[in-house]
Formats: C-alpha cells, structure tokens, sequence
C-alpha cells in the first residue's frame, strides 16, 4: 500500500496516545480499529465508519470528510517546514465539532478545523509535540 | 549528563548566540525569501528523496534506568531500549529543561537517530507528555477537576507556566475564563506518584 | 427514632443494593469496565472478574428482595452487613494493590476509588446491622408514622445521590458553577494579560516564515530560552549539511556538522497582537560557536523516510 501524493484534504492535526501505554491514555485499548498504537504511525480520521462520523460531525465545521476506514494509508505532509510521514488510520478522532474555527497557521497561510489526530510516533516525525497542533497537508 | 550552560560559560554563550541571532538573517513577511507559495506546494509533486538523510526512530515507553547519558527504556509492549543524550538532545519535562530531571518510573517519547552500537542518539525528548480530551469539572485555586473519559483527573495549575488557549487564540496567562462543563484539551505532564497531571496548556473551543 | 430509622433502612439498603445489582447484571457495559477494576487484578482474569461482578449483582439482587419482603427476619439484615464488610475489605485490599483502578461497584462509573465507595459500603455494613435488629416491618411504620417515615427516606435517598457518581452532573456542577458565581473565579487575577508566556512566543515562531526556512536544519525541540534586551531568544540544536563538503565526521554523513540554532522573536509579541512577526536567525557551529553563514533559501525541505509499521 503506497502512500502516495493524490491531495485528498488540508487542515490542522493534533495527537493523542492509543494502546498499551504509560500514564493516562486516551484511546485505551486500540482505538476504535483495535490496533492502535502510540510508537507506531498511526492515525485516526474523522469519518473512519458512519458510527465515528455521529461522534466526530466535521460537517458542522463545514468540513464534509470523505469516509476512510480502518487500514487506509494517508502521506501527512507539515505545511511549514515540509516534513512528511505515512500514517494508517486505525482510529476514530478528532471531534471536530467541538473546535470549529480553530486554526493553524503558518505565514500568514491558515488551515482550519481539526481533521486529523496522530499518534506520537507520527507527530513527532513533523514537529513538536509539547506545540499540540499542526497545520498539515493530507494526501493519500 | 551535562547541563545546557555550566555555570561559568553559560552567559557568555548566550550572548554569543544573541549576538550571531540578532546579527543574522532577519526573516520578515514575504519579501526577505520571496516567497514560499504554500498551495501550490501542496500540489507541486514531492521532492526526490535525499540518501544522505538517515532514518528517524521513535522510541515510546518507561525508564526503567539511567547509567550516565543512557536511559534504559522498556517499551508498552515488552520491547526494550537504550536512548543517549546528548547536549544537542532537548528535553521536555513540563517545560523545556535538562535531563537532570528524568526520573526513573517516568514515561517517555523520544525522536533520534538509530546508532550502529543499537542506541538511539536522541534529538528530542518528552518526559511524561500527555494531551488528553477532557471535560472540566471543577476549579480550585491550585486545581482542575477534570474528566477523562469516565475517569476522574486531576490536574494541577502550575504558577508561570499553565497557561490557557481560548478559542484557537494565542497562549495567554491568564485561566480567568475556564469554565464548569467545558470540553478541554490538556497538554500536560503526568505524574507517576500520584497519577495527576500538572496541566501546561489549556485548550477550550467555544 | 432509632427503631424508627431502624426499620426503615431496608428500603434504602434496597434501593441501592437493587441499584447496584441491577446495573451488574443487566447492564451491557460489565464486559468492557470488568478489565479495568481492582477484581480483575487480584483475580488476574477480566472474565473471572466479570463472572464474579454478575454474581455478586445476584447476591445483591436477592438480598434487596429479601430486605423489603423479610423485614422482621434478622437473616436478610446481617448477610447485608457481611456484604458490606466485605465489599470494604476488598475496597481496601484494592487500594492497596490497584490504586488507580475503578472498583467496579455499580459498573456504569468507571471512576477510581474514592472515599465515597468506602461511604456507601460503609452504609450497606451499618444499614444492614440496623436491618438486623429492627423488629418492626418497614410498611408498618410508613403507615403509622407517615411524616417521619417520609422525611427519613428522603434524607436516605439524598445521601444515596450525594454517595453515587453518576447523578453529578444535576446536582455537583451546578453547585459548583453557583459557587464560581458567588465567589468569584478562583484562578481570577492570575498575570493577566502583561506577560506573554513563552509557550505563546514558541506558537509564534512555528507560525513564521523563519521557521519554514529555519526548520530543514533544526533536529531538537526547544533546548533552552531566555530574555533580553526586549528580545525573546529560542535555542534549538540542528545539523548543516554543507554542500561544499567540508571535512566530514567519518560516519557517512559528508559535510554535515552540529549547529545551535537561534531565533530572536519580540518578547512582547503573540500570534493575536503580531502580524507578520520579524524573527532573527543565527546559525552558530555547536563546537566551535562561530557563525554559520547559511543561505536559508538554499535549505531545502528534508522527506523523512516513512518508518515501517
């Protein structure tokens, strides 16, 4: 499965931890695909089945996520300074909805709306995880 | 493990690096680089490749030891490490800090480079880094009562560094307007003693 | 009184025992809280904890059958009592050897033990005990003394919700959010305002062309910073790959040395009070501290290679 350069969406990315982990954790237990985990690139979507989407509702962002479920292979590409990974999706996540409006920017060029949550192996691979979130280019 | 400045030459390396800082490039909108058209980076076709470029390692789990610049890491799934620090290796333990902090029972993210002897020479390091999807239930003075699933946690407002994110805005100081039964996001640190986390940064959406 | 209270705790004790039992029997979320309670690790098997959590909502079940139909019958009182001690000892022994994980007890809350799970098997051991010695059926003195009886309940009732997790949010969050009301924001007065904190300058500089040119050469996270002059410093470390090859390090990367990295960002300054921040950049060789002289449009991005896995 390659992880290829067909643009598919563009917005910010935060991170989370999934699977066996120290310290609290939220996606305890391998998220909702059931092999998440945090030292791998690993992601999680907002439209990864109907049942995420009902959590998740990017629509009322005015963001209409195209569905991509559990295994898809996405190419995140960090709109600042360039750096890319290749992440599987194997979760659920962000809740979109409850952040509408929020924005990433780098000079001056903005990416709106939480459309991506990675673990922090992936995270990591494009910048800083104590700076919480990213404005990233997805492709797959 | 040495610190970032010693006591003697650390003053005067700051100012050597103010100096080449402020007597360097001076990076300003658009004009200075002409220019970097993001969009349409977006869509340019990817850039080949570079071999020189090693790979990068991630390395998640417990310290189970420190033997000089070495950490010894046992990983969530039985996996074991080695990660070495370096001067050049940042260290985050609720701020940016040294690795005298480091302890043994915390838990770690690391960034590095594989090394032929099987470390891992570390460029960045996170000790007990948490960002977790929480609801507040309770504000106290020194205190967050937070939910965390269905889990209670507590997370402590640490003076001079919690600060908190309001509506997507720039990091502020001031935490006057959290509220009761609000969706937080919590970058912290957890506390292995006592299963807390001191909170670093608050983020509430609407 | 006593007798009074006395043998009107059946009918709490059933409330909760059947509360409790009910939701461990019926409820569809024991499989998945099972794993995370103190039972399942002194058992060292979810499904042995899960099989013990529906018989003990069995037990449960039966006893608050047995205190509301055999009120004059001491039997159904003192097996409560002996469930209350134990449910507080295996609280206990839970604390002890599984300090953060829930106790299982009604297992919808998957909240850890507190002093509350104590509090309420504390009041299946006493309540029961009362059970125990009462005499007079509880329906007896509801009917002969209504008032009391009514007041008596209630009060039972309240110490329930006031003991249990999941009512909270209709009582405990509006109370505390009144209390925020009447006495001001507790975090209220807190620097505001004149202080940007470093976190906020650290946000600014990821969002700046500086770090879009810089970032190629920048491999840490933030080493170290400081305050001068007006200035806000941000330390980083990196490495240069020279493209005139200089003398390499013999380990295969060519011309490629360590470097501090530097930025110079006002201190004052924010993503919502600057515009288009002006950020200094200096480029310093790590083991020599002299000037690099790197040509930021030059640098060009670094692919990381995708990790397999």
């Amino acid at each position: 499965m390659a992880c290829g350069s067909t643009s598919l969406w563009a917005g910010e990315t935060s991170w989370f931890c999934c699977g066996n982990a120290w310290g609290p954790c939220n996606g305890a237990g391998g998220g909702a695909c059931g092999n998440c985990q945090s030292s791998a690139n690993h992601g999680a979507w907002p439209n990864a089945s109907q049942a995420c989407w009902d959590i998740t509702r990017p629509d009322l962002c005015g963001e209409n996520i195209p569905r991509r479920g559990c295994g898809s292979v996405m190419n995140v590409k960090h709109q600042c300074s360039g750096a890319t990974v290749c992440i599987t999706i194997t979760d659920c996540g962000p809740r979109t909805k409850e952040w509408c409006g929020e924005t990433a920017c780098c000079n001056g060029t903005c990416r709106t709306n939480r459309v991506l949550d990675l673990t922090p192996a992936a995270y990591s691979a494009l910048g800083d995880l104590s700076s919480g979130k990213l404005p990233v280019y997805i492709y797959e | 493990m040495t610190a970032h400045q010693d006591d003697t030459g650390g003053l005067d390396r700051r100012r050597l690096l103010a100096r080449a800082a402020l007597g360097g490039a001076t990076v300003v909108g658009a004009t200075a680089l002409g220019g970097i058209d993001a969009d349409a980076a977006f869509a340019a076709p990817q850039s080949p490749l570079d071999p020189a470029i090693t790979k990068s390692s991630f390395v998640e789990g417990r310290i189970t030891g420190i033997s000089g610049s070495v950490l010894e890491i046992a990983g969530s799934y039985g996996d074991r490490s080695r990660i070495r620090m370096t001067n050049a290796t940042s260290v985050w333990k609720v701020r940016p800090t040294t690795a005298e902090v480091i302890e043994i029972g915390d838990g770690l993210y690391a960034r590095g480079v594989e090394m032929p002897d099987g470390t891992v020479a570390a460029d960045a390091v996170w000790v007990n880094i948490v960002n977790l999807h929480t609801t507040i239930r309770g504000i106290e003075k020194k205190r967050l009562h937070l939910a965390h699933g269905h889990h209670e946690l507590t997370g402590n407002v640490i003076a001079d560094t919690t600060s908190a994110s309001y509506a997507g805005r720039a990091p502020t100081a001031d935490l006057s307007r959290l509220r009761i039964g609000q969706s937080a996001q919590v970058l912290g640190a957890w506390r292995p003693s006592d299963d807390s986390v001191d909170v670093v940064r608050v983020s509430v959406g609407h | 009184m006593l007798a009074t209270t006395s043998s009107l705790a059946p009918v709490v004790l059933a409330v909760l025992l059947g509360w409790t039992g009910a939701w461990k029997l019926f409820g569809s979320r024991v499989v998945q809280q099972a794993p995370k309670t103190a039972l399942a690790r002194m058992l060292r098997s979810s499904e042995r904890a899960a099989l013990v959590l529906r018989g003990t909502a069995l037990v449960e079940l039966v006893l608050a059958a047995g205190l509301l139909a055999f009120p004059a019958y001491p039997l159904p009182g003192v097996a409560t009592a002996l469930l209350g001690a134990g449910f507080t000892g295996y609280l206990g022994y839970g604390l002890v050897i599984a300090p953060e994980s829930s106790c299982g007890c009604t297992a919808s809350e998957a909240a850890p033990v507190t002093w509350r799970s104590f509090a309420r098997a504390g009041v299946v051991l006493a309540g029961g005990t009362a059970a125990a010695t009462s005499s007079t059926a509880w329906w007896v003195t509801v009917v002969e003394r209504p008032a009391t009886s009514l007041a008596l309940l209630a009060v039972g009732a309240a110490g329930l919700v006031v003991l249990s997790v999941d009512p909270d949010r209709w009582w405990l969050l509006p109370l505390r959010r009144t209390r925020l009301r009447v006495f001001g924001h507790p975090l209220a007065g807190k620097a505001a305002g004149e202080r940007v904190p470093v976190a906020a300058t650290v946000e600014l500089l990821e969002n700046s062309l500086a770090w879009q040119a810089a970032s190629p050469v920048v491999r840490s996270g933030l080493l170290d910073h400081w305050e001068e002059a007006g200035w806000r410093f941000l330390l980083y470390s990196g490495v240069h790959e020279d493209a005139s090859r200089g003398e390499g390090d013999g380990d295969g990367e060519g011309g490629a040395r360590p470097v501090s990295v530097v930025f110079a960002l006002d201190a004052t300054a924010s993503r919502d009070t600057a515009g288009a921040p002006a950020a200094r950049v200096g480029v310093v060789d790590a083991d020599t501290g002299r000037p690099v002289p790197v040509d930021l449009t030059a640098v060009r991005p670094r692919e990381v290679l995708p990790v397999a896995g």
